[in-house]
C-alpha cells in the first residue's frame, strides 16, 4: 500500500536520508528502529508531506505522494501521531479532536458527532476533560488524545512516532493495546519506537535505519532476525 | 466645582466619544494586521493601502449611483477578493523562501507604493468626500454627539465582536489558531493549509477596507490617507502584542482615548511623538507586547 523507492531528504544541505527503500503492506505492521539521529523521524516526515524528497519516490494506493503537500497526504487516508504529540495549545481537547475532521472533508454534522461519541467512549479520560485545554492534560493524556485526534479521520495508515516517549509503563501498556486494537480493525502502522522488545510483539516486519539508510530488515516472527537487530541497535 | 463638572461633560466627554468612533476603526485596523501576522507571520506593508482603497471603493461605488450602505457592505466583499489574490499570487510566491520574512515585507511595501500610484492615477491627487449617510445629532446626558460617529462605534463595536466571536468560539477560528501555532501538524490533520492562508490575508484586508469606509465621510479621501493611520495601527499592534486580538483591542482603545485626550492639552504636532513614545516604553517593559501570539492563547 506505501512504497519508498530511493528516498533522499536534506535539510538544508545536510543529507540525512539517503536512499530509503521500504514498503508497507495492507494490513501491517512495520517498525522502523535504530539508534538516535539516524533520520527515522526524517522518514515519517517525509511520507507525511512535512519534507519534500530531493530524490526518489513515495507511492501510496498507486498516488505519487513526493509532490503533495502535507494536508492532500492527509485526506488520502495517512494518519499522524508525531513525536513530541504536538498538541495545540490555546484549543480544547475538543477543538484540538475536531479538527481531526478536516482529514476527511465532506462529512456532515451529525455523523461528525457521532463520531466524536464514539471516540469518546473509547477514551473516556478525555470526555472528561473535554472542555480542559488540551496542553493542561497530562503527557500520557496528551499521547491519547494525539492518537484520538488522528482517528477522527478515517485513517488506513498510521505514521506513529516514538508514541511511548517519556510515559509511564501503564500508560505505556495502554498505549499498545490500543495499537492493537487499531491493527486488528484493519489500519496498517509504520511504528518509530525505542522500546524495541515490545515493539517487536506488534510489529510483523521491521527495517533498521542507520545513517539515513535502510541497512537490515526482517520478519519479526524470526528469533535470529530479532536477534540481530537488538544486537545492532545496542551495540 | 461646576466648572469642572462642565469642563468634563462639555468637554471631555465629546473628546472620548469622538477618540472612541476612530479608535473602533483603529482596532478594526489593528485586527487585520495582527491576524495576518499571527497567522502567516507576514507583516503586511500595505495595509494602509488597502484601508485607502476601501474608502476609494466607496467613493467609485457611491458616484456608480448606490447607496452608502451598499457601499459599505461590497467594498468588504470587493476587498477580500483583492486580499485573496494578492496572497495567492504574490505573497504564496515567496513563502516558502529562506528569507520570507524580509521578501514578504518588501514585496507588501511595494504592493502598497504599486497601490497607492494606482490610486492617483485612477482618481486623482486631490481630496474626494464622502458624505455621511446620517446626520444630525443625538442628545444623550445633555450632550449632542453626531449621528454618524455613533453609527461608526455601533458598527466598529459590533465588527470587533463579531471577529473575536470567529476567532475564538467558532470551529473555523479553531483551524486558524491551530495554522497559527503549528502549521505543519495541522496540515496534516487536512487543513488546507494555503487556502486557510489566503482566506485570513483576505480577512485582514476586508477589515481594513470596511474601516476605510467607516472613516471616509469622517476625512477626506485621498491617495496616502492610509500612511499616517497604518501607522497607529502599527503601534497598536506592536503594543498589544504581535499576533494578539485582546492586545489589539485594548491597544487600540487605549492609544486612540491617549490621543484625543493630550489633543486638549497639547498641540497636535505633539500626537506622533507622544505615539510613539509610549510604544518605546510599552517595549522596552514588555519587549513581547501586551498579550501573546494568536496560537498560544
Ligand atoms: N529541522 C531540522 N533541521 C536540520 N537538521 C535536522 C532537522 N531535524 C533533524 N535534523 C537532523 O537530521 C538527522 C536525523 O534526525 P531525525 O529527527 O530524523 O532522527 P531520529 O532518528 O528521529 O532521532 P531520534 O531517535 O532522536 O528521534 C539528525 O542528525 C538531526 O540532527
Ligand atoms: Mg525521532
Amino acid at each position: 500500500m506505501l512504497e519508498l523507492r530511493d528516498v533522499h531528504s536534506h535539510y538544508g544541505l545536510s543529507h540525512v536520508l539517503q536512499g530509503i527503500h521500504l514498503r508497507v503492506e495492507p494490513g501491517e505492521v512495520v517498525g522502523l528502529f535504530g539508534r538516535n539521529g539516524v533520520g527515522k523521524t526524517t522518514v515519517i516526515k517525509t511520507i507525511a508531506g512535512w519534507v519534500q524528497p530531493t530524490r526518489g519516490e513515495i507511492v501510496f494506493e498507486s498516488r505519487i505522494l513526493s509532490t503533495m503537500s502535507a494536508d492532500q497526504v492527509s485526506r488520502l487516508g495517512i494518519g499522524l501521531v508525531p513525536e513530541d504529540r504536538r498538541i495545540f495549545p490555546g484549543l480544547t481537547v475538543e477543538e484540538n479532536l475536531r479538527l481531526g475532521f478536516m482529514q476527511a472533508p465532506g462529512v456532515g454534522r451529525a455523523e461528525q458527532k457521532r463520531k466524536l461519541e464514539k471516540i469518546y467512549q473509547r477514551f473516556g479520560r478525555l470526555a472528561e476533560r473535554r472542555d480542559q485545554m488540551g496542553t493542561t492534560l497530562s503527557g500520557g493524556e496528551q499521547q491519547m488524545l494525539a492518537f484520538a485526534r488522528v482517528l477522527t479521520g478515517a485513517p488506513k495508515l498510521l505514521l506513529i512516532d516514538e508514541p511511548t516517549e517519556g510515559l509511564a509503563p501503564m500508560i505505556v501498556e495502554e498505549l499498545f493495546t490500543l495499537m492493537r486494537e487499531l491493527v486488528d480493525e484493519g489500519i496498517s502502522i509504520v511504528l518509530v519506537e525505542q522500546n524495541v522488545h515490545a515493539a517487536l510483539e506488534l510489529t510483523d516486519r521491521f527495517y533498521l535505519v542507520e545513517r539515513g539508510q535502510i541497512t537490515f530488515s526482517g520478519d519479526a516472527a524470526e528469533a535470529a532476525s530479532c536477534a540481530e537487530l537488538v544486537e545492532r541497535i545496542s551495540v | 466645582m461646576s466648572s469642572a463638572l462642565d469642563w468634563l461633560q462639555f468637554v471631555l466627554a465629546p473628546q472620548m466619544v469622538n477618540g472612541l468612533s476612530i479608535g473602533v476603526a483603529v482596532v478594526l485596523m489593528a485586527l487585520g494586521l495582527t491576524i495576518i501576522f499571527g497567522l502567516l507571520d507576514v507583516i503586511n506593508m500595505a495595509h494602509g493601502e488597502f484601508y485607502a482603497i476601501g474608502a476609494y471603493g466607496a467613493v467609485a461605488l457611491i458616484g456608480l449611483g448606490m447607496s452608502f450602505w451598499w457601499a459599505l457592505a461590497l467594498t468588504p466583499l470587493l476587498m477580500a477578493v483583492l486580499g485573496y489574490v494578492t496572497e495567492r499570487g504574490l505573497i504564496q510566491r515567496v513563502f516558502h523562501s529562506k528569507d520570507r520574512h524580509t521578501l514578504t515585507l518588501l514585496l507588501t511595501f511595494g504592493v502598497g507604493i504599486v497601490l497607492e500610484d494606482v490610486l492617483k492615477i485612477v482618481f486623482g491627487a486631490n481630496p474626494l468626500r464622502v458624505e455621511a449617510p446620517i446626520t444630525g445629532a443625538t442628545e444623550l446626558v445633555g450632550l449632542f454627539f453626531p449621528n454618524y460617529r455613533l453609527f461608526v462605534m455601533a458598527v466598529g463595536g459590533l465588527l470587533i465582536v463579531a471577529v473575536w466571536v470567529l476567532v475564538f468560539r467558532t470551529s473555523l477560528g479553531a483551524i486558524v489558531r491551530a495554522a497559527a501555532f503549528d502549521r505543519y501538524m495541522s496540515a496534516s490533520l487536512g487543513v488546507p493549509i494555503s487556502r486557510v492562508y489566503a482566506a485570513t490575508f483576505a480577512f485582514g484586508v476586508a477589515l481594513a477596507g470596511i474601516s476605510g469606509v467607516l472613516l471616509a465621510p469622517i476625512y477626506s479621501v485621498f491617495p496616502t490617507m492610509g500612511r499616517d493611520f497604518v501607522l497607529i495601527a502599527f503601534s497598536v499592534v506592536i503594543i498589544g502584542g504581535m499576533g494578539s486580538i485582546k492586545g489589539a483591542v485594548l491597544a487600540g482603545l487605549l492609544l486612540t482615548q491617549v490621543q484625543s485626550i493630550s489633543s486638549l492639552f497639547i498641540s497636535p504636532v505633539w500626537n506622533d511623538p507622544l505615539l510613539f513614545g509610549i510604544m518605546v516604553l510599552v517595549l522596552m517593559w514588555r519587549p513581547q507586547g501586551l498579550y501573546g501570539k494568536l496560537g498560544n492563547a
